[in-house]
């Protein structure tokens, strides 16, 4: 009797387009969206190489310090290059301004100034620039002096040789101007893309809608639900079979919804789930499990019809994918980091949170916390269907 | 008048649906406008820092800390490394700074001691970091010449204080037409969702087989029915157009009473019609009422990501643009982004508006003709 309710399940549901859409197509598509709109996010968040132009005229072309450094930083073999420079006149750069071409243009007179059209980053990373050099020229003037005296003091022939004087003050300057001596180190996570977490809620989501097919599938048996449902309850057949046979059939065509999913982010999208591929089984199975028992939950709690109960599990669905960020990552962070509790009952920010514990942490701490939750979640539901599934009496139908 | 009664009641009972799709733009339309100054000087971007500092808060340590903290904005974290790690991958800290111990006292004995930080590697990142290595930098170099910290401190803060004026041009409010910009695009993805849904819902009840066999006997004519279903659809069209035009209204204030404004509603009127005709088109294609909800999904979740409704267009692949092209919400959208930057309007800037808009009617036409040869090749087999 097992296996004959197992296969006739299994098949009601393979068969059913709008389940399988839902299931199997629908993350399918909606993952290809997500690709196609964010793959280029990050990379725009770069830092691109600015297209600016320099005042030609006779004042910058004195300015030593001025002309090599923006020299410098426009050089093609430079790998800190930041800047693409074109060296106009003053009617030329104001025409390439107004065109777009670049992002701003710098001219001297008298003093160093930069000219934009609006203050974004491009612009601010320009007057930042300039502002350095016209630093280096400030640490110039200050030290010159200190300098001075500390030389003569130690050697006094240079009172005689005053060019001399000067050429070693400005090269001891810009000595110290060009080392690079800044001792930063960075200790960042490689894993920082934040793009993924639409990708673990599209699991999330995945998991979840599997309730759907265990509703359905339980439907089958439920006398109130379907004349298929009054019969199989006519039958002298122990309940827990039937039950057991249903869920069992539904989770099967879950996970292999699941599976292709995985196929298809894993292989055509390139989407990074961490290397730990035990324990990203684990987490799918009990991601599930859990929708498994939401779908049995509002299947046998609910006294609706087929119809409303979709719309709750879809509706619910969408709402915890909501807060744990598919609709905008941001969420995800404002929710955990203000009214964390509301997350840690929320089975689709479980299930995010996992992904995201996996790919971003070293430890696995955060990721068991979100595996128990799951299984609590999953229990609770569960435990509350069986109360309600047991001893079912229909006075009339 | 019956057609258009048994049309409200549809309507009716589908309201929750409708004032979803609304609800959500004015959720998301709201959060984009919670900014609101405007400027026409020139405003320095201003990355978004953590400090940790493990040394004492005096000398050169706070002289560090103060730099940083007048150049950027500094976010408070509590001092958790979870905490600290969740608030870089979601952004909402570009760059975190580790001072360590003994800080001041190496570095005031030339030892050059070592910042860890951690950064999310975007722009506001690279900007903290020309700031941190701008200060290290100057620091070092007066450290190796000088001796007295209180010297080396007010050299470094005459130095670093030295700014250069930064002209702008553009007397354009570029911050209230971006917001214009992104509620018309948003607009795209629930005009095209309310449209579809709505219409075809409606449609596919008087497709039911007992209802259709029982309006082709009555005496009224088919082509009467069909005139008036055309009416009240295209009516409903307009009040929804007409309520996001209202919505802009209260949310964008007086930015919306200018040419700028003004085009966009025109556009946007020109797109409702577009998508009143391909909501037809695909009722008339769709047969069973369980299919609506997910063509729907895939149709205006769809335009809406290939053609930057949610995602600045700038920001998308090549190739989604490139497919974009054959959608009409890419040229719907494009209108929105050309008026952005807009300043002069004449004919020679207005042209390439005038062909996106040529190209959404021609759409709708298409649409019209498909509708039409399919719906004939369906009464031919009925």
């Amino acid at each position: 009797m097992f296996i004959h309710n197992f296969k006739y399940i299994l098949k009601a549901l393979f068969k059913n387009k709008m389940l399988i859409f839902w299931t199997f197509a629908f993350p399918i598509i909606l993952g290809t969206f997500f690709n196609m709109a964010f793959s280029d996010i990050e990379k725009n968040e770069m830092l691109d190489i600015i297209d600016i132009a320099v005042v030609n005229n006779n004042e910058f072309k004195d300015s030593v310090i001025f002309t090599e450094i923006f020299k410098n930083l426009s050089d093609k073999n430079n790998d800190k290059r930041i800047f693409n420079t074109k060296y106009v006149n003053e009617e030329e750069a104001k025409n390439l301004l107004e065109d777009d071409k670049i992002s701003g243009y710098l001219i001297i007179e008298n003093s160093p100034k930069v000219v934009v059209t609006t203050s974004g980053i491009n612009e601010t990373i320009l007057k930042y620039t300039t502002e350095e050099v016209s630093q280096y020229e400030e640490i110039i003037k200050n030290l010159t002096n200190k300098i001075a005296s500390e030389e003569i003091s130690t050697n006094s022939e240079y009172l005689n040789n005053l060019d001399e004087l000067n050429n070693k003050i400005y090269s001891r300057i810009t000595k110290l101007i060009n080392e690079n001596n800044v001792n930063i180190k960075n200790i960042s996570s490689n894993n920082l893309s934040y793009t993924m977490i639409e990708f673990y809620t599209l699991i999330a989501m995945t998991c979840l809608y599997g309730g759907i097919l265990s509703m359905s599938a339980l439907n089958c048996n439920l006398a109130n639900q379907s004349k298929k449902g009054c019969r199989v309850q006519m039958s002298p057949t122990s309940k827990k079979i039937i039950v057991f046979s249903s869920v069992l059939a539904s989770y099967l065509t879950q996970l292999v919804g699941l599976i292709l999913l995985f196929i298809y982010t894993i292989f055509v999208l390139k989407v990074d789930y961490g290397n730990n591929l035990p324990m990203i089984t684990l987490l799918s199975l009990v991601g599930s499990l859990a929708g498994l028992s939401l779908g049995i939950f509002i299947s046998s709690v609910f006294k609706t019809s087929e119809n409303t109960k979709t719309g709750i599990i879809l509706a619910f669905t969408m709402f915890g994918c909501f807060l744990s960020g598919m609709m905008g990552i941001t969420m995800k962070y404002i929710v955990d980091k203000n009214i964390p509790i509301l997350n840690k009952i929320n089975p689709a920010n479980m299930i995010t949170d996992g992904f995201y514990s996996l790919y971003y942490y070293d430890t696995l701490d955060r990721f068991y916390f979100n595996i128990i939750s799951l299984l609590i979640f999953s229990a609770l539901l569960i435990s509350i269907s069986i109360n309600s599934l047991r001893r079912q009496k229909y006075d009339s139908i | 008048m019956i057609v258009f009664k048994t049309f409200l009641k549809i309507l009716n009972k589908n309201k929750f649906i409708i004032i979803m799709y609304t609800a959500i733009l004015i959720f998301f339309g709201g959060m984009n406008m919670s900014t609101n100054d405007k400027s026409t000087n020139f405003v320095t971007s201003k990355p978004d820092v953590l400090i940790i500092n493990n040394d004492e808060d005096i000398g050169i340590t706070k002289n560090l800390i103060d730099y940083i903290k007048s150049n950027s904005n500094i976010i408070d974290i509590k001092n958790d490394e979870d905490a600290i790690n969740d608030a870089l991958f979601y952004r909402d800290v570009n760059y975190i700074i580790y001072i360590p111990t003994n800080f001041r006292s190496y570095f005031l004995e030339n030892k050059n001691p070592q910042i860890e930080i951690k950064t999310t590697g975007d722009y506001q990142a690279s900007l903290a970091e020309m700031m941190l290595e701008r200060y290290l930098k100057v620091a070092n170099i007066y450290n190796s010449i000088l001796d007295n910290e209180d010297d080396i401190i007010e050299s470094i803060n005459n130095t670093l204080s030295k700014e250069v004026k930064a002209e702008i041009t553009s007397k354009l409010d570029t911050d209230s037409l971006s917001k214009v910009t992104l509620f018309y695009n948003f607009s795209n993805y629930s005009i095209l969702a309310g449209c579809v849904y709505v219409i075809c819902l409606i449609l596919s009840s008087f497709k039911d087989e007992k209802i259709r066999k029982r309006t082709i006997i009555s005496s009224t004519n088919y082509k009467k029915i069909n005139r008036n279903l055309l009416i009240s659809n295209s009516l409903f069209a307009l009040i929804l157009w007409f309520f996001y035009v209202i919505l802009s209204l209260v949310l964008l204030g007086d930015i919306m009473f200018s040419i700028h404004g003004l085009i966009c509603i025109i556009n946007s009127f020109i797109f409702t019609i577009c998508a009143l005709t391909l909501a037809f088109l695909l009722a008339n294609l769709i047969n069973s009422k369980d299919a609506i909800n997910g063509i729907v999904n895939v149709v205006a979740l769809g335009s809406s990501f290939l053609c930057g409704a949610f995602v600045p267009m700038e920001w998308l692949p090549d190739s989604v643009i490139k497919i974009a092209h054959f959608l009409p919400s890419y040229w719907y959208i494009k209108t929105n982004e050309l008026l952005k930057t807009m300043e002069i309007f004449n004919f020679d800037t207005m042209k390439p508006i005038i062909i996106n808009m040529a190209v959404i009617i021609l759409f709708s036409i298409g649409f019209i003709i498909i509708t039409n040869y399919f719906s004939r090749k369906k009464q031919k087999f009925a």
